[in-house]
């Protein structure tokens, strides 16, 4: 077995060298210092047909395979590591999911052009709330007819602002986590899709990289990438290969830097020789083209495999963790050859020094692929069964913003209040009758006993008639204090309110209660009691006086007479299909029992996460004693 | 008095039909009866093909020493070893003593557990041996667990029969009837097979996929498809193959809507004909509805299997889901059902707790069953002011899901 790359590689290694050297080498500093976009070269690079190295022919790519890739992003990053980025970010995180999981119509619209480079791609997972745990998503894709509106904000996104297609992840389940996030392709350009200011980074300058904004984006149905609750699914496959890509450009920034420094320590001359024939560095230079072979065989090793279509998570994990840590470590070396020299802007190996940092960051962090390892190695924890570890949602309306607006006077609260209700797109120039059934009401408010006495029921008819709302109640304040009939009551027992804006004003929020307007679409909450459950069951809330905040609130929404309110039009929420598990599950043929990977066999000594194929030979069924060898796949 | 049919000129049809058994396994109830199915070789070596349930056994032993017709029986080949198709085994050897037994090497085991001493007579075959009889060669396929593991399913090379045990075959008893082209199957005995086949071999999906995988290379040569129970197949491969390639993956037969109801006193009864007319009003053509509690669970069970879509109405019970759904869920857990799309009704005159309930179940022990989020609550009874807006938006939703 010779480990080596084929002729085909290494002429493209040297077509992509001789042209990092000639278009980007002499505008890398340049780059660096101004943060500046190599839109030419990209251009170039386009129309060579590496912006698609790894897809087919029939999709605009070149057809070539994965090691061919990985070589391209390494002979980038060893000259500049932000040019190197901007392939990988485009060719793994954006052209690699669409070409996986888009239909054939999603392909030929998006992946084509990618491809040829005529656009460029990106991808937007990261969050404010949600880094190395995307399960804390907070990006919204709520459907309404043929579109999804979205909703929310990325960050740190590489390509961000040049790219034209954009892959993006967002909960089109709230309250599900990872199971309730789909993918999306979004193009640049769209109504309320707009760009944070550029970020002002440490290294890797000349890609690109901002915020994502999402105000009111309406995504066409068919831009949903696989199916809905697949997007976490998606978003891991796509980092698996995208490690592939950092590895690479780790590697080529850790060449880059031992080739400057080679180079340095052959011409500078100290205590009578060349410095690389001190022991003392010869030592370092040994060590640094030592770990730079182990880093390429792991990078190619973990490429070949992925194009081979075997297993390659672990393997791409292990190449990005090693290559990460190498291109700090080669990069800090090589500075410190350079000595004093190296320390200054413009030299080549202080770039380097700062652009070798991201790659033990950005597409999971050095953690999290330790993490991604020992899961392969040791299996995953067993899980969690006690009701103390389950996650606790103990909102009886199901996931809500529970948003408390707390700053300022009464007014501002209220202010703040009514802009987020006119963002999710309340239109309060209309409304129904006060008299509506509650069924059938679009707008409730709704009172509590703190109203206190009779006459101040004013106050809640002139709130409920400038909302543009029917008018409601608790359990109590219809059969106790008898201020509305028993059929305006709303709870499990009373009348369910289904539309879409309930405003609770003095009510604690009993059980019975909040049963019955959980399918309400937005609750709002006002009560002078901070700890009333009502709070922790609500879109939006105001803590504070109901006599002082419900005549601001009445005020604020005072549009004169309502125009009469079209059809209610409910937002629904479609139920995503249930997915496979990933593992598949075998059964045995003498007896049918079933092997779960997530369980595994605790009595065989096989633990939980254990896939079946890493199973031991030796392994028995627990239930009659055949053979592994006599279990078959689940379909 | 014989009953005995030709399948093809050498292999006689000698099996019996069971009309007094009320419980098949004691378990499935059976309203038209069952067959057992058992064949008879006549070559220069006579071989007998299984045998039948001890409780017919004495029609069975008439017709089998008819079609001898003096003769001595040679050998009898045991494809699967089942007492409803073994227990007469033990009479067979005692009339016929020097009878040599073929079958599988679990069966074997299984033999000397139940109590049949073939010590001395048994010939041990494997996947892909081959015996000789004279004209007749037959060829012997593992089937493992459809539904136990000594199964084993042996083609005649010469005739083109496939003796398939219990595979393709279905309760109704024959009475008189051979072949699945003399009746109107997908009228009158598909339901029955499709209960008996789900019910009993349900859960094991794979293996049957398993063994329609090792099948598919022998099917041009074959010509009979002989099961244990109900009308032997020499037409319409395609159609009953089908059918079984289906239930195997769990995958639907129609688009259509199987609504279970639990209902004490009428209320929920109500509610869940009422989603019936709005389904029906609404375009759904198939849509069934089922009480229960006078339904029995293999008639719920095999409807699942046919149905895309289960909406279950419960009434709420000890603050849990009804005793009966609970036991409908328990079985198609058991059974390995999955891949359907559930809506839940439930009830409640204090605490409706079984909406969430059977929502964890399917959620949690069920796989991929997709469950609509819309739930309809009952609070003790529905009119036109509690709750007719949400199963209106229930009944959307159902609709909805089957453009999806």
């Amino acid at each position: 077995m010779l480990f080596s790359t084929t002729e085909a590689h290494e002429k493209l290694r040297k077509e992509i060298r001789e042209f990092a050297e000639a278009e980007v080498k002499p505008i890398a500093f340049m780059l660096d210092q101004e943060n500046e976009f190599p839109h030419e070269v990209v251009a170039k690079m386009a129309k060579k047909g590496w912006m698609g190295i790894p897809f087919p022919k029939e999709y605009g790519g070149m057809g070539l395979d994965n090691v061919s890739y990985s070589i391209a992003v390494e002979e980038l990053s060893r000259v500049d590591g932000g040019t190197g980025v901007i392939l990988s970010a485009h060719s793994s995180l954006c052209l690699w999911p669409i070409f996986a999981y888009g239909n054939e119509k999603q392909k030929q619209k998006y992946l084509v052009p990618l491809c040829k480079g005529e656009k460029i791609g990106a991808f937007g997972l990261t969050e404010p709330d949600a880094g190395s745990d995307a399960g804390g998503t907070k990006t919204t894709a709520d459907p309404e007819g043929d579109y999804y509106i979205l909703n929310g904000n990325k960050i740190f996104i590489t390509n961000a602002g040049p790219a034209e297609t954009y892959v993006v992840f967002a909960m089109t389940q709230p309250g599900k986590g990872t199971r309730g996030i789909s993918a999306f392709i979004v193009e640049k350009g769209w109504e309320g899709f707009t760009f944070g200011d550029h970020y002002d980074k440490l290294g890797i300058r000349s890609s690109a990289t901002c915020e994502l904004i999402f105000n009111n984006v309406k995504v066409p149905k068919e831009n949903l990438l696989g199916q809905e609750g697949e997007g976490f699914r998606i978003a891991m496959a796509t980092l698996d290969g995208g490690r592939i890509g950092i590895a690479s450009q780790a590697m080529g920034i850790a060449q880059g830097a031992y080739e400057e420094a080679l180079t340095y320590a052959k011409e500078r001359i100290q205590f009578g020789k060349a410095i690389g024939f001190q022991q003392s560095i010869a030592n370092k230079l040994a060590d640094m083209a030592t770990k730079i072979r182990c880093a390429r065989y792991l990078c190619y090793s973990a490429a070949v495999q992925k194009d081979a279509h075997v297993p390659y998570a672990m393997e791409a994990a292990m190449a990005k963790l090693f290559c990460g840590d190498l291109a700090v470590e080669v990069a800090t070396e090589a500075v410190q050859i350079f000595g004093g020299t190296g320390y200054l802007k413009g030299m080549p190996v202080e770039r380097m020094y700062r652009d070798a940092k991201i790659t033990q960051i950005y597409e999971g962090t050095q953690e999290i692929q330790r993490t991604v390892i020992a899961s392969y190695i040791v299996g995953k924890p067993p899980k969690e069964t006690t009701a103390a570890s389950k996650p606790k949602n103990n909102a009886i309306t199901g996931e809500r913003k529970k948003e408390i607006f707390k700053e300022g006077s009464a007014k501002d609260k209220v202010n703040a209040l009514v802009t987020a209700l006119m963002k999710d797109g309340y239109d309060f120039s209309v409304g129904i009758d006060l008299n509506t059934p509650i069924v059938d009401a679009d707008r409730v408010v709704s009172v509590g006993k703190g109203i206190g006495e009779k006459k101040n029921m004013e106050l809640v008819k002139e709130l409920a008639k400038n909302v543009g709302a029917a008018l409601g109640s608790s359990r109590p304040v219809a059969e106790s204090l008898r201020y509305l009939p028993l059929n305006r009551y709303v709870g499990m027992s009373g009348q369910k309110f289904v539309g879409n804006l309930y405003i609770a004003v003095g009510i604690s929020g009993a059980g019975q209660h909040l049963k019955g307007i959980k399918n309400a679409t937005t609750i709002v909450a006002i009560n002078n009691n901070a700890n009333a459950a009502i709070f922790a069951n609500c879109d939006y809330g105001i803590v504070g006086d109901l006599f002082e905040i419900v005549p601001l609130l009445s005020k604020a929404l005072n549009t004169g007479e309502k125009k009469a309110m079209e059809q209610v039009k409910k937002i629904k929420r479609a139920t995503p299909k249930k997915l496979p598990p990933v593992n598949k599950h075998f059964v045995c043929l003498g007896c049918g029992y079933e092997y779960d990977p997530e369980l595994g066999d605790e009595d065989g000594a096989v633990s939980p996460g254990t896939i079946f194929e890493n199973v031991p030979d030796t392994w028995i069924c627990p239930d009659c004693g055949e053979e592994k060898s006599q279990f078959i796949p689940e379909r | 008095m014989h009953q005995v049919r030709k399948v093809t000129e050498d292999i006689v049809w000698v099996g019996a039909n069971e009309h007094r058994l009320a419980l098949f396994e004691n378990i499935h109830p059976l309203t038209t009866g069952v067959s057992y199915n058992s064949y008879l070789l006549l070559d220069e070596k006579t071989v007998l093909f299984d045998t039948v349930d001890w409780a017919v056994c004495r029609q069975y032993l008439e017709n089998v020493d008819y079609v001898l017709n003096g003769r001595e029986l040679d050998y009898l080949v045991i494809n699967h070893l089942e007492p409803d198709h073994a227990a007469s085994m033990d009479e067979i050897i005692l009339r016929y003593p020097k009878v040599k037994i073929i079958s599988t090497e679990k069966a074997f085991m299984m033999m000397s557990q139940f109590g049949f001493d073939v010590v001395d007579r048994f010939i041990e075959v494997k996947e892909g041996d081959t015996y000789n009889f004279g004209k007749h060669t037959v060829a012997f396929v593992e089937a493992p667990m459809v539904h136990w593991p000594e199964a084993m399913v042996t083609l005649d090379v010469t005739d083109g029969v496939l003796f398939s045990a219990d595979a393709f075959g279905s309760f109704i008893a024959l009475d008189g009837v051979l072949f699945a082209d003399e009746v109107d199957f997908d009228r009158d005995y598909l339901d029955e097979a499709r209960r008996y086949l789900t019910n009993i071999v349900g859960k094991y999906g794979p293996q049957v996929q398993h063994l329609i995988g090792k099948a598919a290379p022998l099917l041009p040569q074959v010509k009979f498809i002989a099961p244990l129970h109900g009308p032997v197949w020499r037409k319409n491969f395609d159609y009953i193959i089908g059918k079984y390639d289906k239930w195997s993956k769990y995958e639907p037969e129609v688009d259509g809507v199987l609504v279970i109801y639990a209902s004490m006193y009428g209320n929920t009864e109500s509610v869940a004909v009422s989603l019936a007319s709005k389904l029906r009003e609404k375009g759904i053509k198939d849509v069934k509805v089922r009480d229960v509690s006078n339904t029995h669970v293999s008639w719920l069970v095999s409807e699942t299997f046919k149905y895309s879509h289960v909406v279950l109405a419960s009434v709420t019970y000890n603050l849990g889901m009804y005793p009966l759904i609970h036991n409908y869920l328990q079985d198609l857990k058991a059974l390995n059902v999955q891949n359907r799309t559930f809506a839940v009704i439930e009830n409640g005159t204090w605490a409706p707790q079984a909406g969430d309930k059977i929502r964890e179940f399917l959620d949690n022990e069920l796989k991929q069953m997709t469950v609509l989020s819309d739930e309809v609550t009952i609070n003790s009874s529905m009119s036109e002011t509690t709750g007719a807006v949400e199963l209106d938006r229930l009944a959307d939703s159902i609709v909805e899901s089957f453009k999806q």
